[in-house]
């Protein structure tokens, strides 16, 4: 136990011995949070929009004028030549046309519901669909005004019956995709923290030798593992304990259910990210294939989590593919945890899968090490 | 001068493939990471499962509830539920969204013409929110366009979709995934090429020969270069084989411009391996910065509009920001030179500003 | 210096052996590479042991087996009484080891170093004071005490990673290449320090390639391609084959070839 603790020590004074270490372990999380939080978001708003008015009524140019008064809209330019405007389209100055047909004027006044026709740039599918439907909004209202104003207009309608609806968001009133995407960061940050300390600092003692040194020692290689994890599964904690902090901070982000929960869950996943770190250590010779390896692993992990594309929307192949990915489990828990405040009853499939995911990958990892040592 | 580089460019190779395990890295990763993301990014959402409180019961609300669950967006959940059970039924996650239909939907219907359901949405993921919202308003456009008979409206509106017809996210996010992968790996391996011969002692063995810095330099990157080509085209050869993103545009500009984008992520990498002092920084280092910014802010996933003003500053600074806008132009678009040629010039000025940095650096070092 | 805390519960009979090392046919194979073949000699109580051999010759796989880092394919050898297949965390317990890397922490300072691998050994904390002061007077490093060991010259982070290795009074201790990339002066000093150790009744086995330093054991063995061609004190050596240094001998022996043919 005496050994333990000065292996613990060692670790720590090495830490904290590298200014530049102690700056990316606090700093990263801070940008990442910053970055993060603030980038993903599938709000689209400001979009590129030119109008090409062909009608030039009264009628015409009070629609066209909507869409230099929104946020979702960014409109470039007024273009009078209909021709012209595939070329914009081409060389990206607009992502979207909005065409008012001749005749507009008239044909809403006689009833005869005319087309406005909109040039969509499809290539960003998800963005052109979320614009197109702010579009769709915003001519509902513009109706809904006219009608307003001039009820004679309305006369085609009279016998409409229509069922409107009314959005209740719960959980997240305001829609503000930070309250997802953030909680999600911890346990990126743990992922990331962990698995490339563990790796890292294995390996760096095979690279100068220390670690031949730890060998011949009496030491026993449980003793030795242990000495490795023991440190980096605390300053995991310290790690998202500090992010939470910021997050409280920065966003006003709350923990809604229970911290205890949060942390003893955060114990179960740091067994798996501690199995891979060590893994990856007993397959690299050096830092940089420790690096490398690990990097990989973290690509696909972070990706086939859910964390910034929702695995539901995923093929159904690869969503198999996503519960063999521990991080998984853990984001879902840590979003339920963060912002419903969801009990450990309703994660206990989640828990479940986690648990014996993390105690195969670590058993597996630490057999392995053991038997590469000796 | 022609010698000496020729000699640092065949020691390079021989670095390159000696070490098979990077080698295998550089040339699967780029393969794994076409298949995989390509496949699984993407953000058309399908299947969201709705509960259903119907306290009219009448053919309307019965025709309402058919129209949710007749499309491909919204699957019912086959059974009764109540109103105590909905936050269990959130926590669960059982049901995305609950539509609550009035007792007075038809009589409502009849005597005011319109009537109002509510929708409420487990929005903690508030992509998730926006895309049922935005959905659920669809359905029940054309719900109320079907069930009357005359329109509704006082104009309608038709888009025209082009250069992506189908709204496909992979042919959104295939190109986009040349850019990333193309940076991540180029900028990794000069990163490290500097570092490795400072961190072994062999650079001061080159240093006391008469290699000028120039030399030094390029004899570094040129290798990178060839090798980013190779990946530039596996990328593009699975893209296309795998997921049929077409090449509308010139295969020879694209080859052209990848090449220039291959450099300056090249000369980046070299920048950043005359700055750090060991491999372990170096390649710190270069992950953050590229991943995590090409990600996320060069307009991969996440349109730059959308963004606060100053990270659509940032984004300007990246270099692949304006190679995702060539590449998608060129591939999508079928554009040339004519309305490319601003990126494409801000691109090479990056790479000669780099690649110049990175000598002035490394000269420094030396005197 | 008393060894009380040394001992250990658990300890099985305790070794009678009055050889320190002993090794019977023991054999290391790295695939179809032989690095050691059949080795067999004995190491005497206090003695000064040398392997002499060119780079590649097994030197090292071998110390390495003694230590018990690596285990032998075949034949045994036994290290202060116990087995090395089977009773190798009792021998770690008993010796001390020294790399040609040295082996401390660049990043921790002196006194740190000192602290932690006496930790390792199971020394209590009054102890490892005791000694680090000890140490750091006699290596005249007090006022580096807390400075970090990357900031030492080689030829003090030798000497400090020697001492370190002494922490726990092995009786036995294994240097490998101990000397390599020093300065002749640091060099002769070294040796001067293996006496002392030497003369303190700890046995000493030290692998080298450098022929000045083969004269210094009391007793030689020469490897070659896995092999011990020859063993024997260096003066009795010399006689044998009337050669005025090792040198001599060991082109004598090798035929010129010390370059190993297939180093792993």
């Amino acid at each position: 136990m005496q050994r333990i603790l000065y292996l613990i020590q060692k670790e720590f004074r090495q830490i904290f011995r590298d200014r530049a270490m102690i700056a990316a372990l606090f700093a990263v999380p801070f940008i990442q949070l910053v970055i993060l939080g603030n980038a993903i978001t599938t709000d689209v708003t400001n979009v590129d929009v030119m109008v090409s008015d062909l009608d030039r009524t009264p009628m015409s140019r009070h629609f066209a004028e909507r869409f230099s008064t929104t946020e979702y809209f960014h409109l470039v330019l007024m273009e009078p030549d209909y021709n012209a405007l595939r070329g914009h389209l081409d060389n990206g100055r607009a992502k979207l046309a909005i065409v008012i047909p001749p005749h507009f004027q008239r044909d809403v006044i006689t009833g005869r519901t005319p087309v406005i026709q909109v040039l969509v740039d499809g290539i960003d599918g998800n963005s052109a669909g979320v614009a197109l439907s702010y579009l769709a909004r915003i001519a509902e209202e513009h109706q809904a005004q006219l009608l307003q104003t001039e009820p004679a207009l309305g006369r085609s309608l009279r016998e409409a019956r229509i069922i409107r609806s009314e959005p209740r968001f719960w959980f997240n009133p305001e829609l503000e995709s930070e309250v997802y995407i953030i909680p999600g960061i911890v346990a990126l940050i743990l992922l990331i923290i962990t698995v490339f300390l563990t790796s890292m600092g294995i390996v760096r003692e095979k690279e100068i030798g220390t670690l031949e040194q730890l060998l011949v020692t009496p030491i026993r290689s449980t003793q030795l593992i242990l000495g490795k994890i023991i440190p980096f599964s605390i300053l995991g904690f310290v790690e998202i304990t500090v992010a939470m902090g910021f997050i409280y901070l920065l966003f006003g982000i709350g923990v809604e259910g229970s911290l205890w929960l949060l942390f003893l869950e955060s114990a179960i996943f740091i067994l798996t990210t501690l199995g891979v770190g060590i893994f990856i250590s007993t397959i690299s010779e050096t830092q940089q294939q420790a690096l490398f390896v690990g990097w990989f692993f973290m690509i696909f992990a972070i990706l086939l989590s859910g964390f910034f594309i929702p695995i539901a929307n995923m093929p159904d192949v690869i969503q198999y593919l996503t519960y063999l990915n521990p991080l998984r489990y853990f984001m879902v828990i840590l979003r339920e945890i963060y912002l419903k405040g969801t009990p450990l009853h309703y994660l206990l499939p989640e828990t479940i899968a986690m648990a014996a995911f993390g105690l195969m990958v670590f058993s597996a990892a630490v057999l392995r090490y053991r038997r590469i040592i000796k | 001068m022609r010698r000496r580089l020729f000699a640092i460019i065949r020691k390079e190779f021989i670095h390159i493939f000696r070490d098979w395990r990077t080698l295998m890295i550089i040339i699967l990763m780029p393969i794994l990471m076409i298949v995989l993301y390509g496949y699984a990014i993407t953000l058309d959402m399908r299947n969201i499962v709705f509960g259903v409180i119907d306290d009219a019961r009448t053919t309307e609300s019965r025709a309402l509830i058919e129209a949710f669950s007749e499309n491909g967006f919204f699957r019912p959940l086959h059974r009764e539920i109540r109103r105590d059970d909905m936050e269990e039924l959130f926590m669960r996650r059982d049901v995305h969204m609950v539509l609550v239909i009035p007792k007075t939907l038809s009589t409502d219907l009849i005597t005011r013409r319109t009537a109002t359901v509510q929708l409420i949405v487990d929005a903690g993921d508030s992509n998730v929110g926006t895309f049922v919202n935005n959905y659920a308003a669809q359905v029940l456009n054309i719900h109320n366009r079907r069930v009357n008979d005359t329109s509704p409206l006082l104009f309608t509106i038709t888009p025209r979709i082009f250069y992506n017809p189908d709204m496909n996210s992979t042919h959104f996010f295939v190109p986009g995934l040349v850019a990333l992968i193309l940076m991540l790996i180029s900028a990794l391996l000069t990163s490290i090429a500097i570092t490795r011969e400072k961190e072994t002692g062999t650079m001061e063995q080159i240093l006391v020969s008469p290699v000028h810095a120039r030399e030094i330099v390029l004899g570094k990157v040129l290798p990178y270069v060839f090798l980013g080509l190779i990946n530039a085209s596996l990328i593009l050869i699975s893209a296309w084989i795998l997921f049929a993103v077409p090449v509308r545009g010139s295969l020879l500009l694209l080859g052209v411009l990848s090449l220039v984008y291959v450099f300056v992520a090249l000369s980046f990498g070299l920048l950043i391996s005359t700055v750090a002092r060991t491999q372990l920084i170096a390649m710190f280092g270069t992950l953050m910065a590229t991943i995590l910014p090409t990600i996320m802010l060069s307009g991969f996933i996440f349109p730059i509009a959308s963004m606060p003003d100053i990270l659509q500053y940032f984004a300007q600074i990246l270099p692949a920001t304006y190679f995702l806008l060539i590449i998608r132009a060129i591939m999508l678009k079928g554009v040339g030179l004519a309305e490319l040629w601003p990126e494409a010039l801000i691109l090479t000025g990056m790479g000669v500003l780099l690649l110049f940095a990175a000598t002035r650096r490394f000269r420094m070092r030396l005197e | 210096m008393s060894s009380e805390h040394l001992r250990f519960t658990g300890d099985p009979a305790l070794p009678a052996s009055e050889f320190a090392v002993s090794a019977t046919d023991l054999t290391k194979r790295f695939g179809t590479f032989t690095a050691v073949d059949a080795i067999s000699f004995t190491v005497r109580k206090g003695e000064i042991f040398g392997f002499l051999g060119a780079n590649g010759a097994g030197k090292t796989t071998a110390i390495r087996m003694f230590c018990g880092l690596l285990p032998p394919t075949s034949g045994t050898a036994n290290v202060a009484g116990y087995n090395i297949r089977t009773q190798s965390r009792y021998i770690k317990q008993t010796i001390g080891y020294m790399s040609q890397k040295f082996s401390l922490y660049e990043d921790l300072t002196v006194a740190q170093n000192i602290e932690f691998y006496g930790g390792i050994y199971g020394l209590t904390r009054e102890h490892i004071a005791r000694k680090t002061e000890q140490l750091l007077e006699e290596l005249q490093l007090q006022d580096r005490r807390n400075k970090l060991t990357a900031s030492l010259p080689l030829g003090w982070k030798q000497r400090l990673a020697l001492s370190v290795s002494l922490l726990h009074d092995p009786s036995i201790i294994f240097l490998d290449e101990p000397t390599g990339g020093v300065d002749p002066i640091s060099r002769r000093n070294f040796w001067r320090i293996i006496y002392e150790i030497a003369g303190s009744g700890k046995t000493v086995f030290v692998t080298t390639h450098y022929m000045d330093e083969a004269e210094y054991c009391n007793r030689l063995s020469i490897m070659y391609r896995g092999r011990i061609i020859e063993i024997g004190h260096p003066g009795e050596l010399k006689e044998r084959y009337g050669l005025d240094s090792m040198q001599d001998i060991f082109i004598h022996l090798v035929g010129g070839d010390i370059r190993p043919e297939n180093t792993p």
